[in-house]
């Protein structure tokens, strides 16, 4: 029963994760997330004068841009930009500097499901890496639903069928332990960033991912602190 | 964007005379002598046909894909060859998304002509029905990170990706004998393309009217630079394209010096390229002999071939990847195996071993003092069990084993059976109860 899916993952089971920072040179900040097989590269270029023609002045504004493996750029392409930008600038903290534009620049270096959560977990990485003020993380991923009606998470490419991409937010406050944080920022933790689904699911199952993801979520994100943390002492040495 | 919003970078004043009066001492600021390249890493992704490079802080990708489409009215038994550059915005500040730069379109050129116009592909061996249906090779390149002398590692990119790549195989069926079959990889290996030969772009900068050369320009050379050329040339001596467009006059007998020295480096960067393919046809062939649903993990990372010569340079980044199982097979029903951690600074000569398995068959390791194993590579080898379900015993015994060696030195890398020299350590670090456990192993595989 445990063997059910392809490449011998249990249904509860992620691919593995792999987060490497500070890969590029000219780019301010820069970060590769991988899930197994799908891998994202994230560059960011920190705060450029001006904003784009219709952006309120008064907050800074974020640019993505999607490039794909091959192809033209094309709807599926914008769609995940909208996505993106609007995921990202509610974890930024837009008041820091008005009038600005950061750019994330993404780049797929392999797909194999889940691309989206990938690319959402590649740009956070890569907003810290360029040291861009963020309110929290946020942290993404896909769950899935097979055909039988049972709840996969993290699909590959085959196992998408009905799938729903959620970003659950990552305030500091859910990794100190339960006794220092305040009673005001405990709804905030049930919060939930975007959601993203294809295919029709019943609405039970819809709030079963949700629980799923948000469990698995808090694995991601220790994965993605711990990942942080232990570049501190070499970043100092970098700064030079 | 409009041009409010595009950062123009400028190079200061003080470190144009800088570059300027070094090269007149034949120094160059990174401390290369004028005729050395950067080194150079090509490492390969999992599908066929995808591949990265990296020259000193150049950073490209190459990704090769096929189709079967109708052929040119005027070449009906030939296949066709398209190169599509992208210059992202992440490589470099001043780059805009959608159209096309200058550069984009001059680099896309060059690379074009060495590689199509030279005949380097076979395009009639691409023919599968005259007049009717012919394979398309697209050829997109990455250019993800701007450190100087795109033309290069992108050229190289292009030359590693398509020796890699494969394409599914189709014959001739059907009632009428003019349906085109196309056999998924799994039924009929896919085949490689015929390359006849490996065109090479070396490019060269000039300074102070011609008088000052150099190869492998970085980009702030090339902004201080006065003229560039780019020769493309093969190992057998013959010139496929030359690029110098504008910039400096230069003299005839620089040129020839020039395409003199560019057929001595093709011919060093042909070598590079042609051991890095063949380490990764190999890595290809053993992976896929074993193919056990169940049991191995395999599929995890890269298959790296890293070809420089200065180690340091390449460990810019940091890359971790943390052994999470035992937190994770002890928190009920979410495993979030594979969860990995190693410290990038020793990962430096990675290649297919990776896989960390023991019947893998490298040589037989038995040292029980192996002086020069890094523990983080062992960590980092031993790092990919993918998404398999690992029974916790296993990872008991490698958690365990990982605090023993935090002792051991790091030194040049191990051969590529890391899990032999584990599996042999075990006794001494662990209990008796390991040796079982490393038993144990082997019986579960064998299930």
């Amino acid at each position: 029963m445990g063997m059910d899916r392809g490449d011998g993952r249990n249904p509860n089971q992620m691919r593995p994760l792999a987060c490497s920072r500070n890969l590029l040179h000219r780019a301010h900040g820069s970060a590769r997330w991988s899930q197994g097989n799908t891998i994202v590269l994230a560059g960011v270029y920190g705060p450029k004068a001006g904003t784009r023609k219709g952006e309120n002045p008064e907050l800074a504004s974020i640019e993505v841009i999607w490039k794909p493996k091959t192809g033209q750029i094309g709807k599926q392409e914008k769609e995940y930009e909208i996505i993106l930008r609007r995921t990202l600038r509610s974890i930024c903290l837009l008041t820091v500097h008005p009038n600005t534009t950061t750019s994330v620049i993404l780049q797929v270096v392999g797909d194999d499901g889940a691309l989206l959560p990938c690319a959402i977990n590649a740009s956070c990485a890569a907003l810290v890496d360029a040291g861009i003020p963020l309110k929290h993380l946020a942290v993404a991923i896909c769950c899935g639903l097979t055909e039988q009606g049972s709840l996969i998470l993290d699909p590959t490419k085959i196992e998408e069928q009905a799938i729903a991409n959620l970003v659950f937010p990552n305030p500091p406050t859910s990794v100190i332990p339960k006794g220092s944080s305040t009673s005001a920022e405990e709804p905030f933790e049930h919060g939930i960033i975007t959601s993203v689904t294809h295919g029709a699911m019943p609405v039970d199952d819809y709030f079963n991912c949700l629980e799923r993801g948000r469990a698995a979520c808090s694995k991601i994100s220790e994965f993605f602190r711990k990942s942080l943390q232990s570049d501190l002492p070499d970043n100092a040495s970098k700064a030079s | 964007m409009e041009q409010r919003m595009s950062s123009t970078w400028r190079l200061t004043v003080n470190e144009k005379n800088f570059i300027e009066t070094a090269l007149l001492a034949d120094l160059r600021v990174d401390g290369r002598r004028p005729f050395d390249y950067r080194p150079l890493s090509i490492k390969f992704g999992r599908e066929d046909g995808s591949s990265e490079v990296q020259l000193g802080e150049t950073h490209v990708m190459g990704y090769v894909t096929s189709q079967l489409v109708q052929p040119y009215r005027d070449r009906p038994n030939e296949g066709t060859l398209a190169i599509y550059t992208e210059f992202s915005p992440m490589a470099d500040p001043t780059f805009e998304a959608g159209r096309p730069g200058e550069s984009a379109v001059e680099l896309g050129r060059v690379i074009d002509r060495g590689l199509r116009e030279s005949r380097a592909v076979d395009m009639e061996s691409l023919c599968v029905v005259a007049g009717k249906s012919v394979w398309a090779v697209r050829v997109d390149l990455h250019i993800l990170d701007n450190g100087g002398n795109l033309i290069d590692a992108a050229n190289i990119a292009a030359l590693a990706a398509l020796s890699t790549f494969r394409r599914p195989e189709c014959t001739v069926g059907g009632e009428d004998g003019q349906e085109v079959i196309m056999h998924p990889p799994e039924v009929r290996e896919p085949i490689p393309l015929t390359i006849h030969h490996l065109p090479v772009a070396v490019t060269f900068a000039f300074f102070s009217e011609g008088n000052i050369l150099v190869i492998d320009p970085t980009y702030k050379e090339e902004a201080v630079m006065g003229g560039r050329m780019t020769a493309t040339m093969n190992m057998n001596g013959d010139v496929c394209a030359v690029q110098k467009a504008g910039g400096e006059g230069v003299m005839m007998s620089v040129i020839m010096q020039c395409l003199r020295i560019a057929s001595m480096k093709a011919a060093d960067i042909t070598s590079k390229i042609k051991s890095a393919v063949d380490a990764y046809n190999t890595e290809r062939a053993l992976r896929n002999v074993k193919r056990h649903p169940s049991s191995i993990a395999i599929d995890v990372g890269v298959s790296e071939v890293a070809m420089q010569e200065d180690q340091v340079d390449d460990l810019r980044k940091d890359e971790q990847i943390l052994e999470d199982k035992l937190r994770a097979s002890s928190s009920g029903n979410i495993g979030l195996t594979g969860a990995e951690t190693s410290s990038s600074r020793k990962r430096e000569k990675k290649t297919g071993g990776n896989n960390g398995e023991p019947f893998i068959g490298g040589p037989s390791n038995w040292d029980p003092y192996p002086k020069e194993i890094s523990s983080s590579y062992i960590r980092s080898s031993q790092a990919l069990p993918g998404p398999l379900t690992l029974n916790d015993e296993q990872e008991v015994t490698k958690a365990a084993q990982k605090s023993n060696l935090s002792h051991v030195d790091t030194a040049a890398n191990v051969s590529d059976a890391p899990t032999e020299t584990i599996t042999s350590m075990n006794p001494q670090t662990s209990s008796p109860k390991s040796l079982k456990d490393a038993v144990k192993k082997k019986n579960r595989k064998r299930r």
